[in-house]
């Protein structure tokens, strides 16, 4: 997935869609123009340009949006929409947004929170909101940059201190930076790492030459998924594994390598980008 | 249940938050220090700042000087071998590595 820089939101027009009177000075931030009405959403829509950021609270005035719109697909810009929409809505809301976040009011950051996460610079590396998936056992996260990752719950291994997941509680809090399943905290860079390679790959350049080595890959690789050295016998003797690690072996075995990368669950291509 | 270090009153107030994750990016072990939506990392083995960005002299001193105080340190350190058990902060594997 390829995460493009973009100018601040803040500069852009922005329409809040509510109707509640506390909203708006929670979205200060971002300078929004409150539409309330069917008269204001028509004046909207007529101002609003690709670059447009709409946040809408109101599933009546996302409908009625939707039916206003309706017709040659145009670019209304990009929207969060902050309750739940039909399967039939979102088919229609693509071809009017170039993108689109949406999930039920608890799904999203609280107001405050949300603004300042869509308008900050690293925008793209904060988890606005989400969904829990309990049929496909997934969670579907959107970044600040109103694009998807869907991650699997096995993701969330239980701590060592035993606490677990509790999927029927998600929220995500720290303004993104953490997703809160009950009393089970991810942070949301640790998400990146293990389902985004261009995140992966972005982090590491700014690691430290000597960090960046094959070994120090394969060592950080190791450590995210808890194994010991030992856990690699009896195909390869953790004694190798140390010696790769350490640099003192420079070229692997491309047998060798299989054989690793089987037991980290990657390619081997995969290894050196961790 | 994530690890909350308590902070004093006034920093707690203006949104500073040190924690210690259920799920982190585990190598090398580190308390995340969380403000808005920044966040620092230092390692609980040398006590370094791990990112050069955001701008470490950002954090508040009263931070930088609650954190290394000995006490706090060991709790630092504890919590984060109770959740980490496979990654201890005294690892063998790091001395040899590091």
């Amino acid at each position: 997935m390829t995460v493009k820089t973009k100018p601040p939101i803040a500069a852009r027009l922005v329409f809040l869609l509510d109707k509640a009177k506390k909203r708006p000075a929670e979205f200060s931030l971002l300078g929004p123009q409150v539409v309330s009405s069917i008269a204001g959403l028509r004046d909207s829509v007529a101002m609003a340009t690709k670059d447009t950021l709409w946040v809408s609270y109101e599933k009546d005035l996302t409908a009625a949006l939707l039916k206003m719109v309706c017709g040659p697909p145009r670019s209304l810009g990009m929207a969060v929409f902050v309750h739940a929409l039909s399967l039939q809505s979102v088919a229609g809301l693509a071809s009017c947004f170039k993108r689109f976040a949406f999930a039920s009011d608890h799904g999203f950051l609280p107001p405050d929170e949300l603004a300042e996460a869509l308008e900050a610079k690293n925008a793209a590396d904060l988890f606005i909101g989400g969904s829990v998936d309990l049929s496909s056992e997934t969670i579907t996260l959107w970044r600040g940059c109103l694009t998807p990752l869907t991650v699997p719950f096995s993701a969330f291994e239980k701590s060592g201190d035993g606490t677990e997941p509790d999927f029927a509680r998600f929220s995500v809090t720290d303004f993104g930076q953490t997703v809160r399943l009950g009393h089970y905290e991810a942070a949301a860079d640790a998400i990146l790492y293990e389902f985004d390679p261009d995140y992966r790959r972005r982090i590491s350049r700014a690691r430290q030459q000597s960090e960046r080595s094959f070994g120090a890959s394969l060592r950080r690789l190791r450590k995210q998924r808890g194994l010991r050295r030992e856990d690699f016998e009896p195909e390869i003797a953790g004694k190798t594994i140390a010696r790769i690690e350490q640099g003192i072996v420079q070229q692997v075995h491309k047998k060798t390598l299989a054989a690793i990368a089987r037991r980290l669950r990657v390619t081997p291509e995969e290894i050196g980008s961790y | 249940m994530p690890i909350n270090f308590p902070l004093p009153e006034s920093l707690r107030k203006a949104g500073w938050k040190v924690k210690i994750r259920e799920k982190e990016t585990l190598e090398p072990p580190h308390i995340t220090i969380l403000h808005g939506t920044k966040a620092w990392r230092i390692k609980l083995r040398t006590g370094e700042f791990m990112d050069k960005q955001p701008d470490p002299d950002d954090v508040p001193e009263e931070i930088t000087a609650f954190i290394p105080k000995q006490s706090n340190w060991r709790s630092f350190q504890e919590k984060w071998d109770e959740k980490y058990p496979m990654n201890p902060v005294q690892d063998k594997d790091a001395d040899e590595a590091e």
